[in-house]
């Protein structure tokens, strides 16, 4: 018995040993490695240049938001509603679309949480790079002021639209989300400031060629023609003038002679292009805009008030827009990306392009007086499009004035806003648009965001 | 062969020196052998047969244990004593074999099917001799041993001496001692989990004493062994708020997911069946929900509890696992709760193999469970092996299904008529041009005659179902075995060629050492199910009645109707676009326990549990409008698994009149799961989509977590006098999904109990009482909803996405937050337990309040933060209280006639009981302090205007208006708090019928809660738009002015005025309603076919059955089924028949 306790005894102590072993590593049973095998942390991601670039072009060409696809504003959604709500759009699907040709939009529309979330989650994005790369001893100097200058065009770009499509928004420039979280509403004009600062930090660290092939990234001039169209829009005439007349000048781009080479990657007007983000389908433009099949109703029909005002003969009409026959009825839809599948060249998403730079000079032109240099830029874009001159009188600046107005319309319809900003700042919405009330000026916040934010406010006329 | 000779083991007394002068009259022990013998449940005749010439009693007993089942007992050498005996009778009752076979001195008692032979009472002349002897009397050694019915010894079963100080364990032999017991008289006391407590009378005089006692198994509930974590317990001395569901409830339901058949089942269990695809996952609950949002925004968590098979984590727990979309992810019903529904792992379980699924509710019992313990734990435990016989047993049946509660919409004239009405209301007249506001291909271009039922043609569909489980089990006391295999075959309702096919293997070990100190268990479960579905398309019911043909005679798809495109209505699109999943399920753990000591044992519990999902699914060219052509498919991987180690030891001691029960144990677990897919596109050829190479272009996409988890765990159980219960519970956890330094935390309960019945004074005043036991806990446990790694900044790749010029991209993956950890769940339960007439009737009251703070959630941010949410401990409480109460009872039980039933009713009340600073903080237009966590917050819904024809609503300053405002009255707005959707009260309860063979179990189960209803999904379109809508609302929709109508004017499209006040409606009180259902959840038939024809064939039991699940429903739900509130397109749950035989070999 005795013996059998002290053999017993052992395998109690061995017992008791493994239990207090197991104790004592505890903390090392619960270790992993560094990071887990399908992401890198943060630290690893800019620890060199290389990574430094893959989170860069991420910025590009992916929204974490939406866990996928899109520059800002994925699906094309901002050129949708914008494009219902100046009309140059109408519809035929499902009713969030419709509240922003019918100026019935709600708190709750899902497009407009999309217009709101997906900028700031790209921004989050930017601000990160920009964390990143600061102070970071594994990055040369010429690189971090390349890429510094970049971010900088992104972020002006994003605060752009965002203040056009909701006016005050929250401004957002660090990654500090406790605070970012409760942010108010910063004035229109503090994110204008804002806007100017990065811009006017960017043209200060760009250089005039591109830092890789093609017109992917932002170079000096992406920075001058985003200032430019800031300018315009802030009714600086001079300096909206002198940005535009220092790109065009630059004699690094020309108008496409061809209007279906436009959208296509090596774009001679492309001032800002990225890559499509597919190899299989085209941009969200084309997907959204043409129909699958031949005889297949579009989702968004060209609206009659925009084909009339495409004169005779002008090409864009034909090259940038297509029909559809549906029955006995031919519906017009945007063309101006054809690629629902991949295009060889391949079709890039154009985000600023030599056209729109004229039409910048050419309305601050007109606004300081220079009608005739005004409209001889409006004539440059006619003349592409195979129209002849324009024939508004030279001597009233009106009709210049209102000549552009035209030339922009149709040459820059479904993108990026331009038409529905443009008679927002220009007032003329409410004779353009039926139904258009003030208010519709702005989209009103989603409610979603107001519920998450109680500093928020909502937009008037949308309670 | 079951004789149990007395065994005769004199031990010596221990020698003492005031006792020397007395060693002649050394008292050799009491020699008690007690047998505790299994019931058997067979009807056996009474009457015997028999012929024998000068046999011993040996030979005779044997044979008539042959021929009626009944056991025999002798005491040691009674068999001798009688000598040879002849008998010859022919169907004579037992009772009289009895008595002409056994003559003085020896007579007999029946107890159950036990026949105890014994001597007779003590002649005078022995009387005479024992009171001689009580003269010189001594203290007396007592010594027994406790077996089975199979004479294996039963080891660390109590014994004592009522009322003394003597208390004792049985040895690892089942032998026990009670040394130097005085004369008297005494009640002999002795228990054993999962068999009746015994009390007997015994006496100690200084003189041999003879005795012959039976113990049988528990026929009460009370004494019925349920698994705990990391034991077994008994519920008469259980302190914890447990409930077991066990394997004659589980067997009867024809369902395939074991979960679904818990259903109404078990107090404080809510479990909802999500859609009626087979496979499909269930939502499973313990005591409401605990935690604050922690999903995305608006979507409310659904809290589940922790799942446990043989000891083994599960790996995937109660997961979908299936990436691509099929038609079990339907969202059952919306209501801002998360729910994704899909394949769940479960689903590769036979319910077959199960033998219980034990519910741990209370901190007592789940604080051993420490961190992942907060929401519950469920314990399925798996069929072992029984010592006997090698039994085959072969169940086989064939299912027939169709839709519970089919919903009844328009036919094509109704629908017509509707959307005439519908555009009356609007001014508009129908047209066929697309561009125009009153496009109605339906009105103007369709065939105005053609009506299809689509609910017919989707849901409609024969099945054919079939389940068979055949299983060989047997083996000795000491290696028993059980090795089971079935098959189940699960059509769908739904047209084209889908199941759900399992395939499972189920085996289980037992081995005892012969020394009886070593014992090995493995049990090993293998599954196999493939799940074929359609990507999707039940949603397609709402189809216009008069929609055009959508394929010709051959199968092709139409794609046009007279340049009307047939694209998104297209059908039968999704049945050529399937998901194909294959999901294989491993589960196996080993337990190994070897006793070191009397009382003391360690063990090892050695776990893995892993599955495995593979899923394609294609879409061909020819479910594809010709003119785009797009061939893809998706290819997805997904796996799962656990390593649990955990060693163990235990320890039981008596200590003075009680019995201390004692463990310890460590955890090491790693669980991981990898998930990949990979989108291929630009195939050439259909009959490429079984290969990723043949796709032009692929995105792949994976995704792998990392867990590890550590833990020490202790509990402490002493049980005094059998009637004073304390128990401690413990453990120290360590898990990787939190930061440096918040790694490990400790959690812990005390509990106590007192089984007042076994109090004399209260014996004495309520005799019809046969059990009262008061019991309570308070304890805390934690919760960890977290991911691996979440605590620190990552960065992940980009999906989907091609090269930006050479270059991957890589994006931010989530928020830096280091500071989080568990959320802390304190919990107390108090619990009455009753038992009346020999605990024929159990009943059981249970209050708790559970308050679960430190909220660990993925708080949701503000947008412009740049992600939708962040991990944090949110300083927040929630609390559920409620009580269950639950009766068990034995109504009638008579030979050929017995009736039982179970009851239980469940109240949980959910509170969000603090939460500083809600206004300011994100889920201010979420969650309401003393409000429920489900709160709805809307409109409050008035009527329809007769004048305008629309919905009206209560603004904030009480008026009347058609246009509310959003938001809550801070936020300027008219949103009020117009609800939730907490369970007001659930239940179950079943009744069990035998009479001679036929035997029949009914289980009705109930709910009622608020939920959307009907109305909730017929707004989810718009009545009067291009969708069809339940035959209900006819004559309810507003006119013309002057209508008192129940529903607004109807809408003819998006563009209507009417649209707002529609869109506001669904957020309003009238899209909710009471939502009370009582369901015939199980109805059970089985005839057991007569014995005597079976012996013939060589079977040993045979019977036939009908299970029947979700008979019928009676409910105050308009239309649509009271499980899916607010939908009519998830996939209806499903009524099934079962026919069925049952072979036993």
């Amino acid at each position: 018995m005795k013996k059998l306790f002290s053999y017993n005894n052992k395998i109690l102590a061995g017992g008791l040993l493994i239990a207090f072993s197991t104790l004592v590593s505890c903390k090392k049973l619960v270790e992993l490695p560094g990071n887990p095998p399908t992401q890198i942390t943060r630290q690893q991601a800019f620890s060199d240049s290389a990574s430094t670039l893959s989170a860069v072009v991420g910025v590009y060409t992916y929204n974490q938001d939406n866990q996928g696809d899109g520059f800002a504003y994925s699906d094309a959604n901002l050129t949708i509603a914008t494009g219902l709500s100046a009309h140059e759009l109408s519809y035929t699907s499902s009713s969030d679309e419709q509240e922003f040709y019918s100026y019935t939009l709600t708190p709750l529309n899902s497009e407009v949480a999309t217009l709101w979330q997906y900028p700031y989650a790209s921004l989050y994005q930017v601000n990160d790079v920009l964390g990143g790369i600061t102070n970071n001893s594994n990055l040369s100097a010429s690189f971090v002021k390349q890429i510094t200058g970049e971010m900088e065009v992104t972020r002006a770009l994003y605060y752009f639209n965002l203040v056009n499509l909701f006016g005050s928004v929250p401004l957002v420039t660090s990654t500090d989300y406790v605070a970012n979280a409760q942010l108010p509403r910063a004035s229109a004009s503090a994110v204008y400031t804002q806007i100017l600062t990065d811009l006017n930090n960017a043209v200060k660290k760009l250089p005039s060629t591109y830092p890789s092939s093609g017109h992917a990234r932002p170079n000096l001039y992406t920075a001058l023609a985003l200032l430019a169209k800031v300018h315009l829009y802030q009714k600086n005439w001079q300096a909206a003038y002198n940005e535009a007349d220092s790109i065009i000048r630059s004699g690094g781009y020309s108008l496409e002679p061809t209007l279906n080479n436009v959208f296509l990657d090596g774009s001679q007007e492309a001032i800002w292009q990225l890559p499509i983000e597919s190899s299989y389908d085209g941009t969200a433009e084309a997907a959204n805009f043409m129909p699958y099949s031949t005889g297949v109703t579009p989702t968004f029909p060209v609206t009659d008030s925009l084909l009339n005002q495409f004169e005779t003969g002008d090409q864009r009409k034909t090259n940038w827009l297509d029909t559809s026959v549906v029955g006995s009825q031919t519906l017009y839809y945007p063309y101006k990306y054809k690629d629902y599948y991949p295009t060889s060249p391949a079709t890039d998403f154009m985000v600023f392009r030599l056209a729109e730079i004229y039409l910048i000079r050419a309305e601050a032109a007109a606004e300081l007086g220079n009608l005739s240099a005004a409209l001889a830029d409006v004539n440059t874009i006619r003349a592409r499009a195979g129209l002849g001159a324009s024939t508004a009188n030279v001597t009233s600046q009106a009709a210049v004035l209102a000549a552009v107005m035209k030339e922009r319309q149709t040459e820059l319809c479904f993108e990026w806003g331009n038409r529905w900003f443009d008679l927002n700042r220009t007032g003329k919405a409410a004779a353009e648009l039926p139904g258009w009330q003030s208010f519709n000026a702005l989209f009103p916040l989603p409610q979603a965001q107001i519920q998450l934010n109680h500093l928020l406010t909502q937009n008037p006329g949308y309670h | 062969m079951n004789f149990y000779p007395l065994t005769k083991r004199a031990r010596q007394s221990r020698r003492r020196p005031l006792h020397q002068l007395f060693r002649i009259m050394k008292l050799t022990a009491l020699i008690i052998t007690i047998a505790i013998l299994h019931v058997s449940a067979k009807v056996v005749a009474q009457k015997v047969t028999l012929n024998e010439q000068q046999v011993s009693l040996d030979k005779v007993f044997k044979d008539i244990r042959a021929q009626t089942g009944y056991d025999f007992l002798i005491g040691n050498g009674l068999i001798e004593k009688a000598g040879l005996v002849t008998i010859n009778v022919k169907n004579a009752d037992l009772k009289d074999v009895l008595k002409t076979i056994l003559r003085a001195p020896l007579t007999y008692e029946m107890v159950n099917k036990t026949v105890v032979v014994k001597n007779q009472e003590i002649s005078f002349f022995d009387n005479l001799k024992d009171k001689a002897a009580k003269l010189f009397v001594l203290p007396t050694d007592i010594t027994g041993r406790v077996i089975d019915s199979l004479g294996q010894p039963l080891v660390g079963a109590s014994v004592s001496l009522k009322e003394t100080k003597y208390n004792t364990l049985t040895d690892n032999k089942g032998n026990f001692t009670f040394s130097s017991v005085p004369q008297g008289k005494y009640t002999l006391i002795v228990s054993y989990i999962g068999y009746s407590k015994l009390e007997i009378d015994i006496q100690v005089e200084g003189k041999d004493l003879k005795l012959a006692e039976v113990l049988h198994t528990a026929t009460s509930a009370l004494d019925q062994v349920q698994v705990i974590g990391y034991g077994t317990e008994s519920k008469r001395f259980s302190i914890g708020s447990i409930a077991a569901v066990n394997a004659n409830a589980i067997e009867k339901q024809p369902v395939t997911n074991p979960l679904l058949a818990l259903e109404g089942q078990a107090p404080g269990l809510a479990v909802t069946a999500m859609n009626g695809v087979p496979g499909s996952t269930v939502l499973v609950q313990v005591r409401g929900q605990n935690t604050l949002g922690a999903s995305s925004l608006g979507l409310k968590p659904y809290d589940q509890p922790l799942f446990i098979i043989d000891g083994v984590p599960s790996a995937t727990g109660n997961a979908n696992i299936s990436q691509l979309s099929n038609l079990a992810q339907a969202q059952g019903f919306t209501g801002g709760i998360s729910q994704a529904t899909g394949i769940g792992a479960f689903n590769d379980i036979n319910p077959n193999d199960i033998e219980s699924i034990t519910i741990l509710k209370d901190a007592d019992a789940t604080s051993i469970y420490g961190s992942q313990g907060a929401n519950g734990v469920v314990l399925i435990t798996t069929k072992k092996g029984k010592p006997g016989k090698t039994t085959f047993d072969l169940n086989v049946n064939s299912q027939f299904n169709e839709v519970a509660r089919p919903i009844q919409l328009l036919n094509t004239q109704q629908y017509l008529q509707l959307r005439k009405d519908a555009f009356a209301a609007d001014d508009l007249t129908p047209s066929s041009n697309p561009n125009d506001p009153g496009y109605a291909p339906d009105l103007t271009i369709f065939d105005q005659n053609k009506y299809t039922n689509w609910q017919k043609i989707i849901q409609g569909n024969n099945t054919n179902n079939t389940d068979i489980h055949a299983s060989i089990s047997g083996g000795t006391a000491n290696n028993t075995f059980l090795v089971s295999g079935g098959y189940t075959r699960s059509d769908y309702n739904y047209p084209g060629n889908f199941s759900d096919q399992r395939y499972t293997l189920h085996s289980a070990l037992h081995n005892t050492s012969a020394d009886k100190r070593f014992t090995l268990d493995l049990a090993t479960d293998y599954g196999y199910n493939q799940n074929n579905s359609a990507g999707f398309g039940n949603q397609y019911v709402l189809l216009p009645p008069n929609t055009p043909d959508l394929t010709d005679g051959n199968g092709n798809l139409i794609w046009s109707y007279k340049g009307v495109p047939l694209n998104t209505g297209n059908f039968y699109k999704s049945l050529k676009q399937p998901d194909n999943l294959s999901s294989f399920n491993f589960n196996s753990s080993l337990h190994l326990n070897y006793q070191i000591l009397q009382g003391l044992t360690f063990g090892v519990n050695l776990g893995y549990s892993r599955n495995t999902a593979t899923e394609h699914s294609i879409d061909p060219s020819t479910a594809q409008d010709p003119s785009y052509i797009d061939i893809s498919a998706s290819f997805a991987n997904n796996s799962a698994q656990t390593i649990n180690i955990e060693p163990q030891i235990n320890y039981t001691k008596t200590i003075g009149k009680g019995v201390l029960t004692a463990l310890a144990g460590g955890t090491y677990e790693k669980n991981s799961t990898d998930a990949s897919q990979t989108d291929a596109y630009g195939y050439t050829n259909d009959d490429f989509l079984g290969s990723i190479n043949g796709a032009a272009t692929t995105y792949p996409y994976d995704n792998i977590n990392i867990f590890k988890y550590v833990a020490l765990f202790s509990r402490l159980k002493y049980i005094y006098d059998q009637k004073y219960i304390l128990e401690f519970s413990g453990r120290r956890d360590g898990s990787s999904n939190f930061g440096p330094g918040r790694q490990f935390g400790n959690f812990g309960s005390i509990g106590a109990g007192w089984i007042f019945s076994e109090e004399k004074a209260f014996k004495e005043a309520f005799p019809f009482f046969s059990y009262g036991k008061l019991s309570g806990s308070y304890g805390t446990t934690g919760g960890d909803a977290s991911q691996a790694y979440s605590y620190q900044a990552l960065y992940q790749t980009v999906s989907y996405v091609s090269d930006f010029q050479g270059i991957r991209q890589i994006y931010p993956y989530n928020l830096y937050n280091p500071d989080f950890s568990w959320a802390t769940k304190k919990s107390l339960n108090l619990a009455l337990d009753f038992g009346f007439f020999n605990n024929r009737l159990l009943l059981n009251a249970t209050y708790y309040r559970d308050r679960e703070g430190d909220q660990l959630v993925s708080y949701p941010l503000a947008a412009q933060a740049g992600f939708a949410t962040v991990y944090g401990n949110l300083n927040a409480v929630v609390q559920n209280q409620g009580w269950e109460f639950s009766a068990s009872s034995t109504n009638i039980k008579t030979k050929d006639f017995n009736w039982t039933t179970n009851f239980n009713l469940s109240f949980n009340r959910n509170k969000l009981v603090s939460f500083p600073n809600l206004a300011a903080s994100s889920y201010a237009g979420q969650y309401i302090i003393g409000q429920p966590t489900s709160v709805i917050i809307g409109y409050r819904y008035k009527d329809v205007n007769p004048t305008t024809g629309l919905f009206e609503f209560y603004a904030a300053n009480g008026t009347v208006t058609s246009h509310p405002h959003y938001g809550t009255a801070a936020q300027g707005g008219d949103e009020v708090v117009i609800g939730n959707r907490e369970i007001n009260y659930m239940g179950g309860f079943g009744n069990t019928f035998t009479y001679k063979r036929f035997s029949l179990y009914v289980f009705c189960q109930f709910s009622s809660s608020e939920q959307p209803n009907y109305l909730s999904a017929v707004y989810s379109t718009i009545p009067g738009t291009m969708n069809n809508v339940p035959e209900y609302i006819l004559g309810k929709y507003w006119e013309a002015p002057g209508d008192h109508a129940t529903l607004q004017r109807l809408a003819s499209g998006y563009s209507s005025s009417s649209i707002n006040a529609e869109s506001a409606f669904n957020q309003s009180s009238g899209a909710y309603g009471n939502d009370t259902y009582l369901r015939v959840k199980t109805a059970a038939l089985s005839y057991a076919l007569p014995d005597a024809w079976l012996k013939k064939v060589n079977i040993k039991n045979a019977s036939l059955f009908i299970n029947a699940q979700n008979l019928f429903t009676i409910t105050n739900y308009k239309a649509g089924d009271p499980e899916q509130p607010g939908s009519f397109t998830a996939f209806p749950l499903q009524r099934i028949v079962a026919f069925g035989l049952n072979l036993k070999f």
